[in-house]
């Protein structure tokens, strides 16, 4: 295979006994980008300066340094995510300009692992949305069928991953960011506990429910991506202590529960997908059963309350005084400069900001938010009792197939409802990650495995065996 | 017509090293606009708080001074609003209608004599930056300047229930809690802004006017004077008294309605999710308890029972941490606390001079002395090498020049005639000149104090007092 | 229960957002189906649930340490002696 459409691990090791040199890889998968970007649209930034960082990687090797894990790894960081020094623009025109003065954390650990960034990849305007559609750099196209959405929020980490644009991507997650591109594409993506990885640098929409998470073509990036950037961290005080590693194994026939919701609500070529991959793991030793989580019938509205209440706050610093676009602040009056400047938000952020700040205006805070996290407890509570009967709780990651572009891009409503397999994660805080399962006519099925917190292996354990046994890799024709 | 008054006093924690929030310095005076900032007192995108554990440790002691009692966890909530000093277009404060959440909830602080005023909570909040007004009025600048090296800072505030009735109280009031922050060391009130004070006004059950704006705690008992007459005025006249908000304006010594129409705020608070919970509990309480410095009201007790001072004494000195200070460093120098405590208090304090004392907020702004001046006068006064009235002199000279007493003492021969012949040829003179006096001490030896200050006169002061007059009535009985 | 234009102009106000005509005409029918939608949330089982609240020890705070931030937090280019220029403010 050519080093570009290498995983992580293979380039990792590749580059480190020198079967190729960091710089030949990067040059390639830039002229890979070249090629493919005009259909994909996957990248915000495409980042230059990789050839150089490339060569002072391979100058460490040759002189027999430490390089790190992932040394010579390309990386895409989706464009909320922090980046000193280079562009972050949340594809938001509030951001246009902006270039934040320190990492992310998450980046900073991926550097001193050795890894390359590549590139800044397109999302749905600060993350709020499930197709990549709302950007203002253009919508990013699934590699599968360039006619249909990625998913999203995080389409363009999903996108460039497929498109063998980069070997591994960081996205966010918040109601499924991450996962929901990642089934749409074919690829691997996982949402960890929340509090596993740390959010400084990621730029907030939804704080009590989103969390960075890692995609890669296979478990293993995935998992090798993890151990880098998981664990602790003083910079942000809702990670939890301890620095953990985790291992790519089988482990031994999980209990397996499908959630009949899930199923139930899934179009008829997705559940047979998924009907085949209960069979699969079946015959690797697990014991599947059909299991209920009633409490999932609250779960888009428990969600939609708390990310758009905490996003109208999130998003008030947006005023352009400090960072943005430029515009003058002469010749305004400061309410007028504020509320002129903030009409450049599109129209799904400033949806969710309006319907934010109406579930939390005066006298509603009974009625919605906390109702709204009440319903988290109950499902918390429901999901706790089911893992103590079950390892894993499965089901589709997406309902429906990649639709077409601009199929739901006028009815909010819809386009929430695809979100249903995927928010119930981020209410709980559990970890959840989507691996291919099939094609239904050409187009991608995933299937999504939970566990319980802080459960990271028995997850990717069951993802493994999955992975293994199923063997639905393919590559995209580009 | 009741009055009632309720005040709000926000409280810089100075004595932290840090921001609330981050780990700017706390120490944001006289630098460069905006030298003091990092991505999170700035609001970047992607910076979380992280909360100082000094400040919640700080924030405890004032709640337990205050007779606060502590909950077992504090949270913190979001205050949405914007504003061009606000970052992140919403403050990072504590509030109660959902849940005690604040470090410090039903007080109650004793204050002047027998007064006590009830504490409704007291919250750690951050302190937003600063607007600067191109040309220095908010009227004619075409844009306004902004600073956040205050952004983050963390504040304390103290809300009491509106226990008072009286501006004096109010002034009284201020006194103690200013004393409390200075023995606990979380606050240094000299340095300005601080401490700030907003004052809730209503009168004969009206209306509740809120004032802003008043710059020192000093002119907090000015504002909620004029306010209390401007709404009694109005009463009596049966006009209805708006529920607003009012400034207070320093140069016309008046509170005017607020010029910006400051509209019924929908704040959407909503608990900040990026703060967990802090447990606190019973070890924190008395942790705190243990390492709280002495409050005045103890450090009162100790100067009655340990050093014998009076009552009323003991709390002029407490009154004023600098002034209680002085007390105690000067009796380690010369171990005689009456003598000095009285020095201090009589004498002393009527040297202070109250336009330094505001400008510069110490007490001893302006005068010479320290605490070895008032040590060596008191034990040249103790010693009896001066006598009283000519220590006060030397003191009325020293505050200018902050010579040491005794050098004063030597220089001008001020010490006291002790020389018995020199003290007899005085007491004869006296007697040859005053004979009537003479008869009339003879008959009525309480007389002899006539003569006693006509020696006195004679000697310039320099007499011993005691030696003189034993002479005097030793001359007396002669005859 | 209707969310109205007016509603919405005045949330586009509270949220400082300038919102247009073909805004608000677009939104608010979308606003109140979502709204609609959130409702949902008041035919869940009214039993005391609490809500799960992330907590943290004490001793586990950040140290009280200060440190200068090397760089420049503003990018804004519109500045005046280190001072971040904004609009008047009347």
């Amino acid at each position: 295979m050519v080093p570009y459409a290498l995983g992580a691990g293979q380039v990792a090791a590749g580059i480190k006994s020198r079967e190729f040199s960091g710089e030949e890889y990067v040059c390639q998968l830039l002229e890979r980008i070249e090629k493919v970007e005009p259909k994909i649209n996957a990248f915000v930034t495409v980042s230059k300066e990789a050839i150089e960082r490339a060569r002072t990687i391979d100058k460490k090797i040759r002189d027999g340094e430490q390089a790190g894990p992932l040394a010579g790894v390309a990386v895409s960081i989706k464009d909320n995510i922090c980046t000193k020094g280079i562009k972050t623009t949340c594809a938001s025109r509030m951001l246009e300009s902006y270039v934040p003065p320190y990492d992310a954390t998450v980046v900073r650990r991926l550097l001193d692992a050795g890894a390359i960034l590549i590139g800044k990849t397109n999302l749905d305007e600060f993350a709020m949305g499930s197709t990549t559609e709302f950007s203002r750099h253009g919508t990013t196209r699934n590699p599968w069928d360039i006619s249909r959405v990625p998913g999203g929020s995080s389409g363009g980490s999903a996108a460039s991953v497929a498109a063998l644009e980069c070997a591994a991507s960081l996205g966010s997650d918040t109601g499924g960011s991450v996962r929901c591109p990642a089934s749409f594409c074919s690829v691997v993506g996982m949402k960890p506990t929340y509090g596993l990885i740390s959010r400084y640098g990621l730029v907030s929409y939804a704080n009590s429910l989103e969390q960075v998470g890692p995609v890669g073509r296979t478990v293993s990036d995935v998992v090798s991506m993890l151990n880098v950037i998981a664990g602790a961290d003083e910079n942000d005080h809702t990670t939890a202590d301890g620095r953990p590693a985790y291992s790519l194994q089988e482990g031994n026939g999980p209990r397996v529960g499908l959630v009949r919701e899930f199923i139930e609500g899934a179009d008829s070529a997705v559940a047979k997908i998924i009907h085949k991959a209960v069979d699969t793991l079946a015959g690797q030793g697990c014991k599947c059963e059909e299991v209920s989580l009633a409490s999932v019938q609250y779960a888009l509205a428990s969600y939609y309350t708390i990310a758009t209440a905490e996003a109208s706050s999130n998003l008030a610093r947006y005023d352009n005084v400090r960072y943005g676009f430029d515009m003058s602040p002469e010749g305004y009056e400061w309410n007028s400069y504020f509320a002129k400047a903030r009409s450049n938000f599109g129209d799904e952020a400033k949806r969710r900001i309006i319907v934010g700040s109406y579930v939390l205006s005066s006298g509603y805070y009974g009625k919605y938010y906390l109702k709204a996290q009440q319903a988290r407890s109950l499902l918390k509570r429901e999901l706790k009792t089911l893992f103590k009967k079950y390892d894993v709780l499965i089901g589709p990651t997406m309902p429906i197939l990649p639709f077409k572009i601009g199929e739901k891009i006028d009815d909010p409503l819809k386009m929430y409802l695809v979100d249903i397999d995927t928010v119930v994660a981020n209410l709980a805080g559990m970890p959840a990650i989507s691996v291919p399962a099939g094609f239904a006519d050409g187009l991608p099925v995933g299937l999504q495995v939970m566990a319980d917190e802080f459960r990271e292996q028995t997850m990717l354990d069951a993802a493994y065996l999955f992975e293994q046994a199923a063997q639905v890799q393919r590559i995209p024709e580009l | 017509m009741e009055t009632k008054i309720g005040l709000e006093i926000h409280c810089q924690l100075t004595g932290t090293k840090s921001k609330l929030f981050c780990r700017c310095s706390c120490n944001y005076r006289g630098k460069a606009p905006n030298a003091n900032t990092c991505p999170t007192c700035c609001g970047l995108p992607g910076t979380l708080p992280l909360l100082n554990q000094k400040a919640v440790e700080f924030a405890g002691m004032i709640s337990l001074a205050l007779g606060c009692k502590i909950p077992d966890e504090i949270a913190f909530y979001r205050k949405n609003y914007f504003y061009p000093d606000l970052p992140k277009n919403f403050q990072l404060t504590q509030y109660n209608a959902y849940g005690i959440t604040s470090i410090g909830v039903e007080g109650v602080l004793e204050y002047g004599d027998g007064k006590s005023a009830r504490i409704r909570r007291v919250q750690l909040e951050e302190d937003p930056g600063r607007l600067v007004y191109e040309g220095g009025s908010i009227d004619t600048s075409v844009y306004v300047l902004i600073d956040y090296n205050r952004a983050g800072v963390p504040l304390v505030e103290i809300v009491t229930e509106p226990d008072f009735v009286d501006p004096k109280d109010v002034r009284m009031f201020l006194n103690k809690i200013t004393s409390i922050i200075e023995h606990l060391s979380v606050c240094d009130t000299k340095l300005e802004g601080s401490v700030r004070c907003d004052a809730n006004v209503s009168v004969g059950g009206g209306n509740r006017v809120e004032i802003k704006n008043v710059s020192s705690f000093a002119d907090v008992e000015k504002a909620v004077r004029y306010e209390i007459t401007r709404q009694k005025t109005m009463t009596s006249r049966d006009i209805e008294v708006r529920s607003e908000t009012r400034h207070w304006d320093d140069a016309r010594k008046v509170t005017k309605e607020s010029r910006t129409k400051e509209e019924e705020q929908d704040y959407r608070y909503f608990p900040e999710p990026d703060i967990p919970a802090v447990m606190l509990g019973s070890e924190f309480v008395s942790s705190a308890e243990q390492s709280m410095p002495e409050l005045p009201d103890a450090r009162k007790e100790r100067f009655v029972s340990k050093y014998g001072l009076l009552a009323h004494v003991a709390q002029v000195l407490i009154d004023n941490k600098e002034l209680a200070d002085f007390f105690e460093s000067a009796i380690k120098l010369y171990p005689s606390p009456k003598e000095i405590a009285n020095w201090l208090v009589t004498d002393l304090m009527s040297f202070v001079d109250e336009r330094q004392k505001e400008q510069e907020r110490s007490l001893f702004a302006g005068l010479k002395v320290g605490p070895e001046h008032i040590a060596d006068l008191a034990r040249l006064v103790d010693q009896d090498a001066i006598n009283r009235a000519t220590a006060k002199q030397i003191l009325g000279q020293i505050v200018r020049t902050g010579e040491m007493p005794s050098h004063v003492a030597k220089k001008t021969q001020a010490g006291k005639i002790d020389d018995i012949g020199a003290l007899a040829e005085a007491v004869d003179s006296v007697f040859r000149a005053e004979q009537a006096a003479v008869q009339d001490a003879r008959r009525n030896p309480n007389a002899a104090n006539f003569l006693l200050g006509r020696v006195m006169q004679a000697t310039k002061g320099r007499a011993n007092p005691k030696v003189a007059l034993e002479m005097i009535q030793k001359k007396l009985k002669e005859d | 229960m209707m969310v109205t234009k007016e509603e919405v102009k005045h949330l586009g106000w509270l949220a400082r957002i300038e919102l247009s005509d073909a805004e608000l005409d677009r939104y608010t029918s979308q606003v109140e189906e979502i709204i609609k939608y959130l409702n949902k949330l008041d035919t869940m089982p009214l039993e005391q649930i609490k809500p799960i609240i992330a907590k943290k020890k004490f001793a586990d705070l950040r140290p009280d340490k200060s440190s200068d931030f090397e760089g420049d937090a503003l990018g804004t280019k519109y500045r005046k002696d280190g001072f971040v220029k904004g609009p008047r403010m009347t």
